[in-house]
């Protein structure tokens, strides 16, 4: 009953009126946890490191979503009999398309890499590629949210978001995820019923868009107050605050209003570290150069990939970039090499970089598109949705380098050795940063959820 | 399970042009026989076949000029030859010498009556009679997997029955029929309704959901005092004057333009602008002012061209209608013109199955549906429909746009649109053209010249010289076109046409253009839809206007529902459905049927009269709820799918946007002449358009503002404005810092908190608590809670010694902290929720 809720505890009322009191206070009110959470210890701000459930090998994600599905038969998974049988009848009278690229062994652990990622190969080593992946959809926009979130029907929080609430973050000046450039599709750094604190901030115009100059794309927007001392805004924000702070009252229940007070409580102190860690002008030449940051075919995604570095070290628990333009129904050729020469020097220096930095061991690294693509060919040189068998790679944080995990059939229509779900994924994700994918739930509309819904297996075969 | 399977099976045959059916393998007469064996095949063997067939040296380009086929399915570059067009026909283009990257043949240009004849030829429709040896290999076929008659049992495709008003209702909280079903629920769950909100609210809500601004504070004052005299009656009044305001189509007009997938530019990478793309914002909005019946206006922006009119006005109306099927989103710089036509067509389809059906229809473009009842020949049999129409869009023609078409003159006296340009700046530009012109023809010589000796890295250099010159001849030429010869505007717009000789698609195998079935299905609509009046389409029409009718019958089981539960959405923040673009069987089921139902056969009763059925949704009981929170309901139904309370909101993106120009006295009522779009003229967003001349800062309400794909306005984007590449029929709602930071730093808000304070004194000559009061009213239709208010006095005082600290002239820091105050308010949670 309503009495007996702490909202009419002195405590509460102390808290909610006081305009000064710690940051994110709020998210724990106690109309919240009517929703709502069990929390992990005791501390008020819902952003501050909290422990794991065990010891994780990665501290941090840094999570490169490629969207439109890449090729995996062109890409990480060799299959020399689809080379064998080229131009041979395939399912529904297509042909058996060969990859149009050479795939050779490298590293001492010999992993077998195309030519599209000269760069990459030399980190043969570091790498864990699943090759035995599977998701339920071939369509974009649904696989693209199972990725995201575990469930494409419905709105579910996503994995930054989870990781976020599991972990918290260990710079509370910058939001605690972070997904540069995102493409349209909110829900895939959202937090759906998690506190919105959780939600993936984004950062900064679609990569790829042309129509706007390079500054433009670049810049933080908004982020100094022209005619307010930092002083005389702090004023008017805790005068905002406490607008706010009477309203949540009022309104007993309203997760939005906690969000927007908690989001200029950020959005404050963002200003001042922001500006810091997007400029990358005092990162050395030589580091420029490493990852071809002044190049104009690798330029755009090394700043992601740089960006994605000093959030990192910033303290940020989950960095998402983003790179389009996979769905090669077509001009399969001509499109990975495109894409694989914009993406392929930014990556192997993030993974060199990290290493030099010692920090590679304990970021988690992620390379994956939404699911992967057709033996055979369409259209003549391009490649249909294949949901049912496809690869990603994960380097760092825990994961053993150097394997090559699950297969798919010769042709690599579907995974058949150690199959990997999204599910499975997930969990094995959550793994690494010390959470248990069951125990990482979230009570709303009176049961328990969580990113893996009722399945998923940690993958142990791939931890190091 | 034993279920009936209806098979087509289509013998493999070759690639057969599909967009043009008179070039497919037929009977030839004599005389066409003869024109190619007499002046065409020579000519191809003669200065082609040495590269381009399969006897040949070896081929270049991929091109085979050696069978019909190959010639129509052309090489890498694109189709070679394009019956009937000129302009898509690559091997024309080649041979004419026009384009210095494609010459052919390289070592010489052919003569003139030798290019006449491929002109004529390919005038002729490219008749050909070359044939080949069908390719080795198993028959193409098209197997339907799916049992339409099963599919016809789902919800969704079944007739809305009139249900019967529930009685087991709480008598004395229902006012509607509406409030009947949703009371009936409310017991079978146990919940009992939110009491009625207060009056202030109520304005507040109304004004914002049916004008998307808020109240004045005088309209506030008086509908408090009418509603404490008559609740009923004061809603029903307000609720007319409301309906009865032009900013009542812009509210809804916007709703509609997310769904339309509005935009005035091309997207994708070429992103070309689409200067008259504004006539059908204008079109939407005046639609719903004029309150006109929603069969009549899907009618319209399917068919409008083929629908008689009164008058010359009713005909603009009518084709900037067409618009509607011509704004999406366009690959221009795709080289293959049948892939480019299937995308078009594709985008269509989705778009309008979407719309009005809430049917994803295109998803078995490739292979039957994988979850809903429409198997590939249903798509394929819509794909003729719009396969047999026209659509044009305009757009500059460039190198990377070989895709533009013409606009649709409208009769005289239809609006002429933006600004007359000065006759000057038009005699300058035909100036600046003929210079470049020249200039170009110049750098054609020389390039021809520089190959001839060999120099191929002088030909390179020239060629970009020369795309840039191209280019800037084709914008002129679009800009030239759009004005007359004393410098007015011409009243232009996009739309549909039909093609003089229709025909049915063929099945593409996988979707792949050049795998098609050999026969063709008949046009028609999704079958597991089957209404009694369904009209046949003759050989010598589109469909389009049948196909509007079909979605337009009565008999249709979604129409009607897909558009009252959009109208639902609009008001209460969430569908009856709540997947509102999507009644298949991965959307959601309606939380409330038989009020879908009742709905759906209501706004037929009603003539489908928007706002008849709006105007007794808003008076029913269950708008009037507060938002009252509930522990144990919240506990029972947290998403609110019973309607125990009403949804919290936020304003969307336009509403914020509106609310800050409104409160600070420089909102702009007026609607703009065409838009800054328009304003900017044909081109490319990026590159001879850029961010700022487009997005200049205008006071006109934000559905005036202009939307040119990937460069949404920042005001809009950063409040979840719709992607306007998609069909959207709800928006997410993120609460994110960037937001934040909008309100605490931008121009906008800071320049609008500005006008506000200047508004409150000087304009009003308010000061101390009457100013605080009328701030709070301005912004929240209420005065401020004791709590507030002595908030906001310590704020000032606050503001003030932090000021003097600073070393802030007094008087100068007397207007900032009311300047801060000002714009606090409309930062904070109230101003953008609604209770």
């Amino acid at each position: 009953m309503m009495k007996n809720t702490p909202l009419f505890q002195p405590s509460r009322r102390q808290v909610l009126q006081s305009a000064s009191s710690g940051f994110g206070y709020l998210a724990f009110s106690a109309l919240s946890s009517l929703a709502t959470q069990k929390s992990f210890g005791s501390n008020l701000n819902p952003l501050a490191p909290k422990a794991p459930h065990f010891a994780g090998t990665a501290k941090r994600v840094i999570f490169m979503a490629m969207q439109g599905a890449p090729s995996h038969v062109d890409t990480f998974d060799y299959k020399p009999q689809l080379t064998k049988d080229t131009g041979q009848d395939a399912k529904g009278y297509a042909k058996l398309l060969g990859s149009p690229f050479e795939f050779k062994q490298h590293g001492q652990s010999g992993l077998p890499i195309s030519s599209l990622f000269p760069h990459l190969a030399k980190h043969a080593d570091d790498l864990c590629i699943i090759n035995s992946m599977h998701t339920d959809l071939p369509n974009h926009p649904q696989a693209t949210t199972q990725m995201h979130t575990g469930n494409f029907q419905f709105v579910r929080p996503s994995m930054g978001a989870w990781t976020l609430y599991g972990l918290g973050t260990e710079n509370d000046s910058l939001p605690g995820f972070i997904t540069l450039s995102p493409p349209n599709g909110a829900q895939n750094y959202g937090s759906a019923f998690l506190p919105a604190i959780y939600q993936g901030t984004p950062i900064g115009k679609q990569a790829r868009n042309r129509f706007v100059s390079q500054e433009a794309r670049d810049a933080v927007q908004n982020i100094r107050n022209p005619q307010l001392s930092k002083e005389l805004q702090r004023v008017q924000l805790d005068y905002v605050k406490s607008l706010n702070t009477e309203k949540l009252a009022r309104d007993q229940y309203h997760p939005d209003v906690e969000g927007i007070i908690e989001s200029y409580e950020l959005a404050f102190r963002m200003q001042d570290e922001l500006p810091e860690v997007m400029n990358l002008s005092d990162e050395p030449a030589s580091v420029q150069a490493l990852y071809g940051l002044n190049d104009r075919t690798t330029g755009a995604f090394a700043q992601q990939c740089i960006k994605a570095r000093r959030l990192a070290e910033a303290g940020v628990r989950f960095i998402q970039i983003n790179h389009g333009n996979w769905d090669h129904h077509r001009n399969l050729k001509g499109g990975l090499e495109q894409n694989c020469a914009e993406i392929d020097q930014p990556i192997a220096a993030l993974l060199e970089d990290l290493k030099q930095r010692d920090m590679l061991k304990d970021t988690l690294v992620i390379w994956a598109g939404e699911f992967g693509r057709t033996p055979h060919g369409q259209n003549g040189n391009g490649r249909d949705h294949n949901n049912k068998g496809y690869s990603l790679w994960m380097a760092g944080g825990g994961v053993q380098g150097g394997l090559r995990y699950g297969a798919t059939d010769d042709y690599g229509y579907q995974a058949i050795e150690n199959k990997v779900h999204i599910h499975d994924w997930h969990a094995t994700i959550l793994h690494t940063l010390g959470l248990d994918h069951k125990n990482l739930t979230y009570q709303y509309a009176g049961r328990d959820f969580r990113l893996t819904d009722v399945h998923g297996d940690v993958v142990k075969g791939i931890l190091s | 399970m034993n279920v009936f399977r209806p098979v087509f099976l289509y013998a493999f045959l070759f690639w057969c042009p599909l967009l043009l059916p008179a070039a497919e393998k037929r009977e030839l007469s004599q005389e066409e026989t003869e024109f190619f064996e007499k002046k065409i095949r020579p000519a191809l063997v003669k200065h082609c076949y040495k590269c381009h067939a399969e006897e040949g040296d070896k081929v270049k380009g991929g091109l085979l000029l050696d069978t019909r086929e190959t010639s129509l399915s052309g090489g890498d570059s694109g189709p070679a030859v394009v019956p009937f067009d000129l302009n898509e026909s690559l091997l024309y283009l080649a041979i004419t010498y026009e384009d210095s990257s494609l010459e052919m043949p390289p070592k010489y240009k052919l003569e003139e009556d030798v290019i006449s004849d491929f002109k004529q030829w390919i005038e002729m429709g490219a008749p050909d009679p070359r044939d080949r040896q069908p390719k080795e290999g198993a028959p193409q076929e098209y197997t339907n997997t799916i049992d339409i008659d099963e599919g016809r049992q789902f919800w969704a495709y079944q007739a809305p029955h009139n249900p019967e008003i529930p009685e087991q209702v709480d008598a004395n909280w229902v006012l509607q029929p509406i409030d009947h079903f949703v009371s009936q629920q409310h017991r079978e769950k146990g919940l009992t309704p939110a009491a009625d909100a207060d009056a202030r609210t109520l304005i507040r809500r109304l004004s914002f959901d049916l004008t998307g601004l808020p109240p004045s504070s005088a309209v506030v004052g008086s509908f408090v005092e009418a509603h404490n005299a008559d609740r009923d009656h004061a809603i029903a009044t307000a609720v007319k004057r409301l309906l009865d305001s032009p900013q009542f189509g812009e509210r809804f007009g916007r709703h509609w333009l997310d769904v339309a997938r509005y935009a005035e530019s091309s997207g994708k990478e070429v992103n070309a602008t689409f200067p008259h793309a504004w006539r059908y914002r204008d079109y939407v909005i005046d639609s719903f002012n004029a309150d006109k019946p929603f069969d009549q206006f899907v009618l319209e922006q399917i068919a409008g061209d083929l629908l008689p009119a009164n008058s010359a006005a009713q005909e603009a109306e009518h084709t900037v209608a067409t618009s509607f099927l011509a704004i999406g989103t366009k690959g221009l710089n795709e080289q293959n013109a049948r892939q480019f036509r299937f995308d078009l067509v594709d985008e269509q389809i989705d778009t309008t199955t979407q719309a009005f059906l809430a049917t994803t229809a295109a998803c078995a473009r490739c292979h039957d549906h994988k979850f809903d009842p429409i198997p590939m020949s249903d798509y394929y049999a819509m794909a003729g429909i719009f396969l047999s129409s026209e659509t044009l869009f305009g757009t500059a023609e460039a190198l990377q746009n070989r895709k533009a078409t013409d606009l649709i003159p409208l009769p005289a006296g239809a609006h002429s649109g933006t600004g007359v340009k000065p006759l000057a700046e038009l005699i300058d530009l035909e100036f600046q053209k003929a210079t470049l012109q020249e200039n170009l023809d110049k750098l054609l010589t020389e390039t021809r010249e520089a190959r001839r000796s060999g120099d191929g890295e002088r030909a390179t250099e020239l060629r970009l010289q020369i795309l840039r010159h191209q280019n800037q001849i084709g914008i002129a030429d679009r800009i030239l076109a759009s004005y007359d010869d004393d410098g007015y505007p011409k009243p232009l717009s996009m739309g549909m046409k039909d093609l003089s000789s229709p025909f049915d698609s063929q099945i593409l195998i996988r979707g792949e253009e050049d795998n098609p079935t050999d026969e063709r299905v008949p046009r028609g609509f999704i079958q597991v839809v089957k209404t009694s009046d369904e009209e046949p389409i003759s050989a010598d029409e589109s469909g389009r206007l049948q196909l509007a009718g079909w979605i337009t019958s009565p008999e249709n089981p979604l129409t009607a529902r897909v558009y009252v539960n959009r109208i639902w959405s609009w008001l209460f923040g969430e569908g009856i459905v709540r997947s509102i673009d999507n009644f298949g069987s991965t959307g959601d089921e309606p939380t409330h049927p038989e009020l879908l139902d009742y709905l759906a056969v209501r706004l037929i009763e009603l003539d489908w009269s928007t706002k008849q059925l709006v105007q007794e949704i808003v008076t029913s009981r269950t708008y009037r709820m507060s938002s009252a929170f509930r522990e144990d309901h919240f506990e029972k139904d947290p998403e609110n799918h019973s309607l125990w309370r009403a949804n919290k909101r936020r304003l969307d993106a336009e509403a914020i946007r509106d609310s800050a120009l409104a409160v600070s006295g420089q909102l702009n009522l007026e609607r703009p002449a065409g838009s800054l779009v328009s304003e900017a003229g044909d081109g490319f967003v990026g590159r001879n358009i850029q961010e700022d001349e487009i997005n200049s800062e205008t006071t006109y309400r934000s559905v005036y503002l202009p939307i040119a794909r990937g460069l949404v306005p920042e005001s809009l984007g950063l409040f979840d404005f719709a992607d306007p590449s998609l069909l959207s029929g709800k928006r997410e709602i993120t609460t994110v810092p960037s937001q934040a930071l909008y309100m605490m730093n931008s121009p906008f808000i800071l320049k609008n908190a500005k006008a506000m304070a200047s508004y409150l004194t000087t304009d009003i000559g308010l000061r101390g608590e009457e100013l605080v009061s009328e701030a709070f009213y301005l912004c929240y239709s209420r005065p401020p809670t004791p709590g507030e208010s002595e908030r906001t006095t310590q704020f000032i005082e606050r503001f003030l010694i932090v000021a003097k600290e600073e070393g802030l002239p007094p008087l100068e820091a007397r207007l900032l902290a009311l300047t801060t105050f000002c714009q606090s308010l409309i930062g904070s949670a109230e101003f953008r929720y609604l209770n």
